[in-house]
């Protein structure tokens, strides 16, 4: 009893108030429920931003779909650094479940009821089905030879896909897909009434964002999980963590099967977003791509792969309309990635809290 | 009935016998050492019996079950702790989460399906981590990345980890390789007391003479794969096998 109230006098008398609210922040900002407020707020003003910025000239500002798509890459970036970034598996073939539920979701549409979230849930179950299936080839596999495994396998899908079903995934012509009303009430088209459509658009944005808003909250949980303290373990030292007692290859396989399910959902808002899915969402430079927006954004973090997919997007959707500079924007972004990369590993993110951390130790000095 | 037996425990890698023949037991509450020249097979033995390597041929019972073919998970499970030889961590995570992963396996063992509640509401595993981190002196430095220690403290941190599985038998494969003599000196008490107040059983692989003959109840001698040599360290002092293979060269 004593001895609890001296060190609660001790906190309020010895700490300066500005030192006090840094302590604040740092703990806040590692709570869930500071996460999940971020990702509301996130959510909430990202398309007028990126879209309506005042003072930019129309030329650098993003259009409304284009705010869509980075909330579905982001999801499908936050599934993929999943297996990277905390447990150290290089996946080349996360396409395969993005491709693969894309197809499901797109099929169950067209054939069965085009529900957007039925069948979203239809196209992840599919996802989930190869991710509880591969791994009892991949996870026998170490370092580079999984990852030319997982790209092997998404690449084999791809070519199923592309020439012996052609007849179901309409080949290199890609399949129309649609799109019903959400629950038959919420046509997802339909521009949102008032201030809110100024900010937000269309429900389809609003769609999209419950489940963007959701998988950071999962993410989030599992990370604070023992299963986040163990994948990391994993991670840094396979032989070691066996020989505390760990069932290493159930941990690897709950993270592959994780990182798969949230893959899916990405891969299954696309087509509901495009009306349309194609073979190339099965392509290996799909693949390819994920893990350029996650290694720039920063590999490891929630913020990170978001930032990454922002970033990446912003170039290809908008640098690339730009008249001079337009056409070289891939270029302009490996070059940018390169540079980042290289002065800071942990990409963006990292180059962000460094900054921060860096301009708080200067103002400690003092 | 022995703790750890051995029976005819042979290793083969292509034509070389690793392990020739290795029968040795250990008994509840012993301290054991295992001596021997470089490439004599000591690793190969603890590597052998935490299920790391396959024997060729042999038994390894340990509390009644048999080891062979269980994965190292399974065998560490059964209360086999090992620490290694080179300072085996998780280089980016913090001291104090090195140990919680060990004590995570300890108390909700290899696999288990709680990848949605909060690893800070495990009140036992934060005890267990707590008390293990009091044990060996490494509460001040618990918020530290683990890379950030010094060289001893890194042993100390790996000791830690295997003491965290709550082993009955612990394996430890030269934990005072690298050390200062103040460091060792610390090890050595550390020892002493796993055996008075954990109840610990412990198989020891030692280059430090002094250390061996300190702590040991009982000695093996391994040289080319095989026991040439069990019994006290009295008895390994003055035995003309071991004088030739070990220590004899040693002392010229």
């Amino acid at each position: 009893m004593s001895t609890e109230t001296t060190e609660g006098s001790e906190e309020t008398t010895d700490d300066e108030p500005a030192s006090s609210a840094l302590e604040t922040w740092d703990r806040i900002k590692h709570t869930e429920r500071f996460v999940l407020v971020s990702a509301v707020v996130f959510v909430a003003v990202f398309p007028w931003v990126f879209t309506s910025l005042p003072l930019i000239p129309n030329d650098l500002l993003a259009y409304d779909q284009l705010a869509r798509l980075v909330l579905i890459w982001g999801i499908f970036a936050l599934g993929f650094n999943h297996l990277l970034g905390q447990t150290g598996l290089l996946s080349f073939g996360h396409a395969m479940f993005f491709g693969g539920s894309a197809y499901a979701t797109a099929l169950f549409a067209n054939n069965v009821v085009a529900d957007p979230f039925l069948s979203v849930v239809v196209g992840v179950c599919f996802a989930l089905v190869l991710a509880v299936v591969t791994p009892f080839i991949l996870l026998r596999l170490h370092t580079v030879y999984f990852a030319i495994v997982t790209l092997a396998i998404a690449q084999m899908l791809y070519y199923m896909a592309r020439e012996p079903f052609e007849g179901i995934t309409g080949g290199i012509n890609g399949l129309g897909v649609e799109r019903s009303p959400l629950f038959g009430l919420v046509e997802l088209g339909a521009d949102i009434p008032g201030i809110f459509g100024a900010l937000w658009g269309t429900y389809m944005y609003l769609f999209i964002a419950a489940f963007f808003v959701a998988v950071v909250v999962f993410i989030t949980r599992v990370r604070k999980s023992p299963y986040g303290l163990i994948f990391k373990a994993v991670r840094e030292n396979e032989t070691r963590a066996s020989f505390v007692g760990l069932d290493v290859w159930r941990y690897k396989f709950a993270a592959f099967v994780i990182s798969g399910f949230i893959a899916g959902i990405a891969g299954g808002l696309l087509p509901m977003e495009t009306y349309f899915t194609g073979v190339e969402r099965l392509h290996w430079t799909l693949s390819g791509d994920v893990v350029m927006m996650t290694v720039l954004g920063g590999l490891g973090t929630v913020a990170g792969p978001i930032l990454g997919v922002i970033v990446f997007l912003y170039f290809e959707g908008v640098v690339n309309g730009l008249d001079v500079i337009g056409g070289y924007w891939l270029l302009t972004l490996a070059l940018a990635f390169t540079a980042v990369v290289w002065k800071y590993p942990d990409g963006l993110w990292g180059m962000i809290t460094s900054v921060s951390s860096r301009l708080r130790s200067r103002r400690g000095d003092q | 009935m022995p703790l750890l037996e051995t029976r005819n425990l042979t290793k083969t890698f292509g034509g070389l016998k690793a392990l020739d023949d290795v029968t040795i037991s250990v008994d509840q509450g012993e301290l054991v050492s295992l001596i021997g020249p470089n490439g004599a097979g000591k690793s190969t033995l603890i590597n052998a019996i935490t299920g790391m390597l396959e024997p060729t041929s042999g038994e390894i019972t340990y509390a009644g079950t048999d080891l062979i073919g269980l994965d190292p998970f399974e065998i560490a499970q059964l209360g086999v702790g090992r620490s290694f030889q080179t300072a085996s961590i998780f280089p980016e995570l913090t001291v104090r989460e090195n140990i919680q992963v060990a004590a995570f396996a300890t108390e909700h063992g290899s696999f288990s399906v709680n990848f949605f509640s909060r690893r800070d509401s495990y009140d036992e595993v934060r005890d267990r981590t707590e008390r293990i981190l009091e044990t060996i002196e490494l509460g001040d430095n618990a918020a530290e990345v683990a890379e950030s220690l010094p060289y001893g403290d890194k042993r100390r941190l790996e000791v830690a980890i295997g003491l965290a599985t709550d082993p009955d038998l612990m394996f430890m494969d030269e934990p005072t390789a690298g050390m200062s003599p103040g460091e060792t000196e610390m090890t050595v008490s550390l020892i002493r007391e796993l055996l008075a107040d954990w109840n610990m059983t412990i198989f020891l692989v030692e280059h430090d003479m002094d250390v061996i003959f300190d702590v040991s109840d009982r000695i093996f001698t391994l040289n080319d794969g095989a026991i040439i040599a069990k019994g006290t360290p009295d008895e390994i002092k003055s035995d003309p096998a071991v004088r030739e293979a070990y220590l004899g060269g040693e002392a010229e």
